[in-house]
């Protein structure tokens, strides 16, 4: 069995929401991550969905928590104690990476030069919603308010509701994931050139960096000539090509686009007789392509909700076409290109067996692996002794 | 100075927004990325002048190779053989019909790490399926998940799977460095996108084994944690038709410390004196009667002076912005720096910008923003730089047909 890829690297997790994400990555890769708590209990642990413990007395298994704070071994540090400081403080001086969040637990007690004085190849990732500079600098932003400032929010529901959020914490997984790319990254300059580095990540830029179309909208308006101008209301599931929409068939809904082969859909329009004017040769003039996407995707409207959907799908993906059929997550257990790659996992919720999801990425070589983060808070090693006797860290620093 | 990712030597042979997006992450950091193109496969958004294809691919190189030359297949494989990372996003399959698969260049080059991002991943019933993004959100169960209740036609507003497999690829690129560090060996990765997508629903993934609850579209509550309010709610003005123009809050209360906060932002009003909203139980079922309080109270204000109070008073809000209020009038954009003007003028399309990279590195800055390259742009440049070849060697490659 080969070492895993990150298998040499001790990193310190003070992480909230905005970046556990990246902490789950690099610990899920091998990483031997540390994630201290306080002794009233990580506040995460709070956050649904649960599993209800058959055991009285223990608590409820937080779902959020056994997934997002995987492979991490867990510590209670009274930083009331003196013996609770000098045990953080060792934490920290024998790790190769902090990430740490702003406002973390125990991040207000670290002063980030002082400690890269003290050890110059110390990599210290620092996670902030809007940067240590500006007017907002200490706005409060949970991921729907990070989603709404950084420009997620206004791009995504439609005409006819209020503007919508994604569902979960997906603006807090995109900053996880630059976090754990700011990681990896100063850790490969050290490995090369020498001589850690402190590492800004801004969850409001990560957030806006990851909007498509909106900020090309605003840059290229006048090159795209598009009537919206430079910002495109929400509008459902079109795409700003508007090429792909979910549509509505008789039993379900489908994400359809005629892209990338127009040619193909037209030929499959003709041979179901459902093409109606789309063969006029006015629809190849180049200053008709917005007609004709237009009126394609009008006629594919009609198509479709004749259709059912699930043979339209398999249909459409036997013609090289990326339609997709619009799936309940209830269905997602059942899903045979999953579970031909066996991509589910075990998980271990607190001893009852279950299931849950595998790997974003296979590699060749070194192994990924997850163990839930779930342990009963209450057997969680607290005495500092016992702690640090446990972590095999010392005499690292 | 020296950027974190100097000396790091990537072929690039991916379209559209996920390869390129992983590419642009190590590229603005100092890695030398050589993106090859060619005249054929220059359509539509993979053309240097169109603006998708100038979003995702600054910070690169530009090589072009007629791939149908076996000449060009053989200098192609002299660059994976010089290179550390190889990416691509074809179907599988490609690379090694060209003759520089994994297989073939990790003989000669052992350190190499080849990563493939495709659809649906090497294997399965499903994998030789077509993919973008929307179909991978409708697929993964994120579109019916994004939303409000009874509707399947909402989701996301934009391809955020694509710009998450092109992070976790950069991710896994990395993490695969840390490992040839160590063992001098490189690897293969493969990136389904739509494992990718699936892997964001975690939580409710593990709620679905567990306890048999399937996930839905709940609009903006938060899915499993009783905060309300949580929600969005329109500002001054209100008579405004046009969505664009419409200006909206997101205000969210977490804890009872926070809706204690918003009772005083609001001037302690008699309505929000029921003690039934003391409490996050009271608040959560009683979430409609607020929402409809607090829309009437948004309503008076304009967004940015009523963020302002919330923020002050420890309430979480934040304006609806879109992408004119982030360019225009964001003041921790404009501060930061974070969306630029790039110096050299695209030779079609003119002016060009980059938003940065939300990463800065207080030792080794990223502050290089270089324009898209037209097609082949850099073909003399890359080949002297890479395979060491003269101006001559470069010009008869050219007039044989190989570089275009």
């Amino acid at each position: 069995m080969n070492a895993a890829a990150l298998d040499k690297l001790r990193i310190l997790d003070l992480t909230d929401e905005r970046a556990i994400y990246g902490a789950k990555l690099l610990g899920d890769l091998g990483a031997d991550v540390v994630r201290p708590e306080p002794v009233q209990g990580d506040p995460l642990r709070g956050r649904g969905p649960f599993k209800k413990s058959d055991h009285p007395g223990r608590p409820d298994v937080s779902l959020y928590y056994a997934f997002f704070a995987s492979s991490r071994r867990h510590f209670q540090i009274d930083l009331e104690r003196v013996d609770g400081q000098e045990l953080f403080n060792r934490l920290v001086q024998a790790c190769d990476v902090i990430v740490a969040c702003q406002g973390g637990f125990g991040v207000d007690l670290l002063d980030f030069d002082e400690l890269r004085t003290v050890n110059p190849e110390l990599v210290i990732v620092d996670v902030t919603s809007f940067g240590r500079q500006g007017p907002w600098k200490d706005y409060a932003a949970p991921d729907f308010v990070a989603g709404a400032l950084a420009g997620a929010v206004a791009t995504t529901g439609d005409v006819d509701t209020p503007p919508l959020k994604a569902f979960g914490d997906l603006n807090f997984m995109v900053s996880g994931a630059y976090a754990g790319i700011a990681a990896l990254s100063a850790i490969r300059a050290a490995r090369t050139f020498g001589g850690g580095d402190q590492v800004s990540v801004n969850v409001h830029e990560c957030i806006a960096s990851c909007l498509e179309q909106v900020l090309m909208f605003y840059w290229y308006a006048e090159v795209m000539m598009r009537p919206e101008g430079k910002v495109l209301p929400r509008r459902g599931s079109t795409h700003w090509s508007d090429a792909f929409t979910v549509m509505n068939g008789q039993d379900g809904s489908i994400m359809v686009t005629p892209t990338p082969d127009w040619d193909k859909q037209l030929a499959w329009l003709i041979e179901e007789d459902a093409h109606e004017d789309l063969i006029d040769p006015k629809y190849l003039e180049p200053e008709n392509l917005r007609l004709r996407i237009e009126r394609t995707m009008e006629l594919l409207t009609g198509w479709v909700s004749t259709k059912e959907v699930e043979p339209l799908f398999f249909d459409a993906q036997d013609r090289h076409m990326p339609y997709g059929w619009v799936q309940p997550l209830s269905r997602i257990g059942e899903n045979p290109q999953l579970q031909a790659r066996e991509w589910f996992v075990d998980y271990n919720l607190q001893g009852e067996d279950s299931k849950g999801p595998g790997a974003p990425y296979q590699f060749s070589r070194t192994p990924w692996s997850v163990h839930a983060g779930v342990e009963d808070p209450s057997g969680i090693p607290a005495d500092p002794q016992t702690v640090l006797a446990d972590l095999g860290w010392e005499g690292s620093a | 100075m020296t950027r974190p990712l100097e000396g790091l030597r990537i072929v690039d042979f991916t379209h559209v927004l996920a390869g390129p997006f992983a590419t642009r992450v190590l590229g603005d950091m100092g890695a030398d990325v050589v993106k090859v193109n060619s005249e054929s496969r220059a359509l539509t958004s993979n053309v240097p002048s169109h603006p998708y294809y100038v979003m995702w691919n600054r910070n690169k190189r530009a090589l072009s190779l007629n791939m149908s030359e076996p000449d060009a297949q053989t200098l192609c494989r002299s660059l994976c053989e010089k290179a550390d990372i190889v990416i691509d996003n074809f179907s599988v399959g490609v690379l090694d019909r060209w003759g520089v698969g994994y297989e073939v260049v990790s003989q000669t080059n052992p350190g190499v790490i080849y990563i493939q991002m495709s659809g649906m991943g090497e294997g399965g019933p499903w994998s030789r399926f077509v993919t973008y993004a929307p179909t991978i959100h409708a697929l993964s169960g994120l579109t019916a998940m994004t939303g409000v209740p009874g509707r399947e036609d909402i989701g996301l507003g934009f391809s955020y799977n694509d710009h998450q497999a092109g992070l976790h690829g950069a991710f896994a690129v990395l993490a695969a460095l840390e490992s040839r560090h160590h063992t001098g060996l490189g690897q293969r990765i493969e990136v389904s996108q739509f494992e990718v997508g699936v892997n964001f629903a975690g939580p409710a993934i593990l709620d679905l084994f567990a306890n048999g609850v399937g996930a839905q579209a709940c609009g903006n509550l938060a899915p499993y944690d009783n905060w309300a309010p949580h929600n969005v709610y329109q500002c001054a003005p209100l008579d405004v038709a046009d969505v664009v123009d419409q200006r909206w809050i997101a205000i969210v209360v977490e804890n009872d410390q926070q809706w204690q906060a918003l009772k005083d932002v609001m001037g302690q009003p008699d309505w929000a004196q029921d003690s039934r909203f003391d409490e996050a139980a009271g608040r959560y079922a009683l979430r409609d009667d607020l929402d409809q309080h607090l829309a009437a109270w948004v309503g008076e204000f304009e967004d940015y002076d009523l963020m302002a109070l919330c923020q002050s008073a420890g309430v979480p809000a934040g304006v609806v912005q879109n992408g004119r209020d982030l360019l225009e009038s964001d003041p921790q954009i404009e501060a930061s720096g974070f969306a630029r003007r790039i110096e050299d003028l695209h030779p079609e399309i003119g002016q060009t910008w980059a938003d940065s990279l939300p990463i800065t590195f207080s030792e080794r800055p990223c502050e290089e923003y270089n324009r898209v390259r037209m097609l082949g742009e850099d073909n003399a440049d890359i080949l002297h730089d890479w395979l060491n070849l003269d101006g001559q060697e470069t010009q008869t490659l050219a007039d044989r047909g190989i570089l275009k």
